[in-house]
């Protein structure tokens, strides 16, 4: 077939097919090294400033680390003989300071909290209910709590009362030792000037501080409030902020624990770090930044209820802090710095 | 006049290999797709984000073949602490917590913070502004209860045969779903 | 339909009990005072499925039509606009997807996949057109494919391509089928569904690369018919083949052929075949068979040669497998770290990565062993595709007539009219007068 009429002639055609294509490769060539997300993310939540902690300011070293019994670990107490009392699963763990076990209860739910008072009774916190069991771990009692909608998530007990922090009731329930309620502290009253806890999480933890008052996280406001033991609210400090001296996000401190000398050891998730603030609430120093807890950064891929990471601390009669990790399952023995 | 060519032509050899030809293809085709169809579930499968495994990276905002993605973040109620201070809102040190464009997260201010009660606000997401990017979701899920995630929305997506997002995904988050039951929805906090 | 209801409604109640004892576990909203009611999430539904089953029978309808308008009717007009309506319909409504071009796709992973079913309406879509091209030829090509009528509609002055040329690039769309085949049963991804220039211009959006080829394609379709459908189309190749094995075959002439040579130029796409008599051929017949021996001969070693050449493409082509490159990125980030910025998709998924390397490693393991034996398949078949291709330039079929060549004839129509016995048929001509006796 001679067809009259021919645009091109093999030669200018296969020429204007080579420099087609080169335009092509150019083009594509171009736009896979424009469009390449290797160096930079537009849409990157860039928080990398505030996750640094500047070394001066960190007054701890870990002296060991060592691994929980159990998965899904909630809190940490400090009992009165130097044990370490853990919750974790449906269990809490009596542990020695080396993380040797000793003690275990098995719980008939989620363990949330744990307290010890000082003449070794163990209180167990559960979401609704608190068991109350003896130094060698055979159940005492159950205290039944006022109002089905519960969430136990802190528990304090000194030698007559016993404190429980209800985060999804936002109060902190004041138990005498035969089980029945004999305040409430912390719920929102406008005539003593109590603003209200505020709680989107389980994390409402309460503390017997050495000075006779409550200390209680109120992670909504950013604060920690001083309670007597009545209600009445003696003060509160703590300011919102992702720098270093104040709590970061929506809702930190999630964890309190006390030094012997009164200093106020804080836990916060999201920019996981332990910090310590003087009794006034002056923030004096960083126990482990934020560089310690690289498990509680974001890629997790566990859809487990823990809620997204966190920390809890204790400190023994010698200073040391234990920090229990929530997401990684160990525990932290912190020493003073030199 | 007729197209197929006159009756009267003998069968050529050719035709004779046509129709051996033709027969066994038809039957290969028909036992092919018998043995396919037996395993077959119905025309609907669709794509849609696991939100447990989403590393909220922003692909879902570049990666989808349409303009404006597909991928909306969507709100779970349910799971949310209604703070003053959202995280999946404010970047972390907002300058005031007003709805001023240098104190929110979201770059096309597709979240509109609305006052409950005290000291509740409600956070939604107008899907027409959402360009799925995850920042929101990013800093919901690290600091807050995970409320805010993202999910494909079937009234925009194609369904493409292969998800040009879920090929990227770095967390794998993409899985086909059946079209009765599409959305893989939170129901706790993560 | 009522029992499936009581089953839906049963699943329901299960599935809300389900929630609900999840929602005991889930730490509850605050509870509000003033009265504020939670809003619940939008699920807008995805599209229905009748909708899925429709387009099948739009499908098959549409099949039917062109191949009524073929072989019944004989109407390019009527050709012209069922493509304008296959454009309308599948391309810029359904945005072309799903469609045969990507279906064998999904035929191969499912073969190779026992967890993925093939949706039914998916095997339709595959089998249908093949079907129609047993019986009617490419009946799907000339009325039914959307890509094929956008290229029909940007054809302005059809220049023929020179025969060599058309048959080296006939090719490509044997090499892209089994490409295309090889990723998707090895799990690596569509192929097929990633490089089609024109879905993105149904889907009015699309990266710079693939909008760029498309322009490209349609810019070079106004000059040289259909130059996707020709030189790139897979599904085209699996249409050729069935082609030739047709019930029904394209003819100019709707009675016989005058060798008139009128409609030599009429096919934009150089499918028309001239006459070849056997005594035209006899005096090179010695030449022909001892080439086509030779040819015959050498399929074998192009077949031998092709799969060693492909297996060693493998370590190259597993890259496309995401397991693989990730794993490559990963191993590549422990010896020579890169840096990443915060939070890129990249610096992510090596964070996954490192908190299950072996896993990640592992199945890279897997599917680069997969991509081994992939490539030697796909090597062989390059092998066997240049063989096949040169044996066929070298066998011309006997012919008396023109008429196009069953494989390559789009079946759009454009020689009917060319032919003046259609016009006579048509009434436009008064029938030839009998020769004058000589």
């Amino acid at each position: 077939m001679k067809p009259e009429f021919e645009l091109f002639d093999r030669r200018e055609f296969l020429g204007v097919v080579t420099r087609a294509a080169a335009l092509f490769g150019l083009a594509g060539g171009a736009k896979a090294v424009a469009g390449g997300q290797g160096t930079a993310n537009p849409f990157a939540y860039d928080i990398s400033r505030f996750q640094k902690t500047d070394p001066k300011l960190i007054t701890y070293e870990e002296t060991s680390r060592w691994p929980i019994p159990h998965k899904e670990a909630r809190r940490l107490a400090m009992g009165p003989d130097g044990q370490l009392y853990v919750c974790a699963g449906n269990y809490i763990n009596g542990l020695s300071r080396t993380g040797q076990g000793g003690l275990e209860l098995a719980l008939a739910g989620p363990a949330w909290c744990v307290a010890v008072a000082p003449d070794g009774a163990i209180f167990a916190g559960l979401r609704d209910h608190i068991e109350v069991y003896d130094s060698k771990g055979g159940r005492v009692a159950r205290w039944e709590s006022p109002d089905p909608k519960t969430w136990f998530s802190g528990l304090a007990a000194g030698r007559q009362d016993v404190f429980a922090a209800d985060a999804r009731k936002l109060v902190v329930l004041r138990y005498d030792r035969s089980g029945r309620i004999i305040g409430r502290i912390g719920r929102k009253d406008a005539e003593r000037n109590v603003p209200g806890l505020i709680a989107p999480s389980p994390f409402l933890d309460v503390m017997i501080h050495r000075d006779g008052l409550l200390r209680v996280n109120n992670p909504g406001r950013h604060r920690v409030e001083a309670y007597t033991f009545d209600g009445d609210l003696e003060g509160a400090w703590g300011k919102a902020a992702a720098s270093i001296e104040g709590f970061c996000g929506c809702c930190n401190p999630i964890g309190l624990a006390a030094l012997g000398d009164g200093r106020i050891v804080t836990c916060e998730k999201g920019i996981p770090r332990v910090k310590i603030y003087s009794a006034e609430g002056e923030f004096e120093s960083v126990v482990a930044g934020s560089e310690s807890f690289p498990e509680n950064a974001h890629v997790c891929n566990d859809l487990n209820d823990c809620v997204n990471g966190g920390l809890d601390a204790a400190a023994d009669g010698a200073g040391r802090i234990y920090i229990l990790d929530i997401v990684a399952g160990n525990v932290r023995v912190m020493k003073r710095k030199d | 006049m007729d197209a197929k060519p006159p009756a009267h032509d003998p069968l050529t050899r050719r035709q004779f290999l046509g129709n051996g030809a033709r027969l066994l293809a038809m039957t290969g085709l028909g036992a092919a797709a018998g043995a396919l169809a037996s395993r077959a579930s119905g025309a609907g499968w669709v794509w849609q984000i696991d939100p447990a495994k989403c590393l909220h990276c922003g692909n879902c905002a570049t990666q989808c073949v349409l303009e404006q993605s597909a991928v909306k973040c969507v709100h779970a109620y349910a799971v949310c602490g209604y703070c003053q201070l959202c995280t999946g809102f404010f970047w972390p040190e907002p300058n005031q917590l007003t709805t001023a464009a240098e104190n929110q997260v979201c770059p096309t201010a597709a979240i509109r913070r609305r006052y409950v009660e005290d000291p509740y606000y409600q956070y939604s997401i107008d899907e027409t502004l959402c360009i799925g990017c995850a920042k929101c979701v990013e800093g919901c899920t690290r600091f807050g209860n995970g409320s805010l995630f993202l999910q494909v929305r079937h009234d925009r997506c194609l369904h493409c045969n292969e998800c040009a997002i879920a090929r990227t995904c770095p967390g794998e988050a993409f899985r086909r779903v059946p079209a009765g039951q599409p959305y893989l929805l939170k129901t706790t906090s993560r | 339909m009522p029992r499936r209801l009581k089953l839906t409604g049963a699943l329901g109640m299960l599935l809300l009990a389900a929630l609900m004892i999840c929602a005991e576990q889930r730490f509850p909203p605050p509870d509000f005072e003033s009265g504020y009611h939670l809003p619940a999430p939008s699920t807008p539904a995805p599209r229905q499925e009748w909708l899925q089953y429709a387009d099948t029978g739009v499908l098959l309808a549409g099949l039917g039509a062109a191949a009524w308008l073929i072989y019944a009717k004989r109407s390019r007009r009527g050709l012209f606009w069922l493509s304008v309506f296959s454009l309308a319909y599948f391309g810029f409504y359904r945005k072309g997807c799903i469609c045969p071009i990507g279906a064998p796709q999904n035929i191969a992973y499912a073969l190779f996949n026992p967890g993925y079913a093939v949706p039914v309406t998916t095997l339709v879509f595959c089998f249908a057109p093949i079907v129609a091209a047993l019986l009617a030829g490419r009946a799907f090509c000339g009325g039914v494919c959307p890509h094929g009528a956008l290229q029909d509609l940007v054809l302005i002055k059809p220049v023929t391509v020179p025969l060599w040329l058309e048959e080296a690039l006939g090719t490509i769309p044997w090499l892209f089928l089994g490409a295309g085949l090889i990723c998707a049963g090895t799990g690596a991804g569509f192929l097929i569904c990633r490089y089609d220039p024109l879905v993105p211009i149904f889907r009015l959006s699309g990266g710079t690369f693939i909008l760029t080829a498309g322009a490209v394609f349609l810019l070079a379709g106004m000059f040289v018919g259909r130059p996707y459908c020709r030189f790139l189309c897979p599904y085209g190749g699996l249409l050729r083949l069935a082609s030739l094995a047709s019930k029904w075959r394209v003819r100019v002439t709707p009675d016989t052929c005058t060798q008139c040579r009128l409609c030599e130029q009429s096919c934009p796409f150089g499918a028309m075949r001239e006459p070849a008599p056997p005594a035209a051929q006899a005096k090179w017949l010695g030449t022909q068979r001892r080439r086509l021996g030779w040819l015959l001969a050498l399929l074998p070693v192009l077949m031998a040669v092709g799969a060693w050449s492909g297996s060693k493409l493998s370590p190259a082509a597993a890259q496309l497998d995401p397991a693989v490159a990730l794993a490559e990125r990963y191993t590549l980030q422990q010896s020579h770290p890169v840096q990443y910025g915060v939070m890129t998709p990249e610096s992510l998924s090596l964070q996954r990565a490192a908190m299950d390397a072996k896993a990640v490693l592992t199945a890279a393991a897997d599917a680069r062993h997969r991509f081994e034996l992939a490539c030697w398949l796909f090597g062989g078949w390059a092998g066997l595709v240049i063989g096949l291709k040169l044996i066929a330039v070298s066998v011309r079929p006997a012919r008396s007539d023109y008429e196009p060549d069953r494989g390559a004839c789009m079946a759009c129509g454009r020689c009917f009219m060319a032919c003046p016995n259609e016009r006579v048929r048509l009434g436009l001509m008064p029938a030839a007068e009998d020769p004058a006796p000589s």
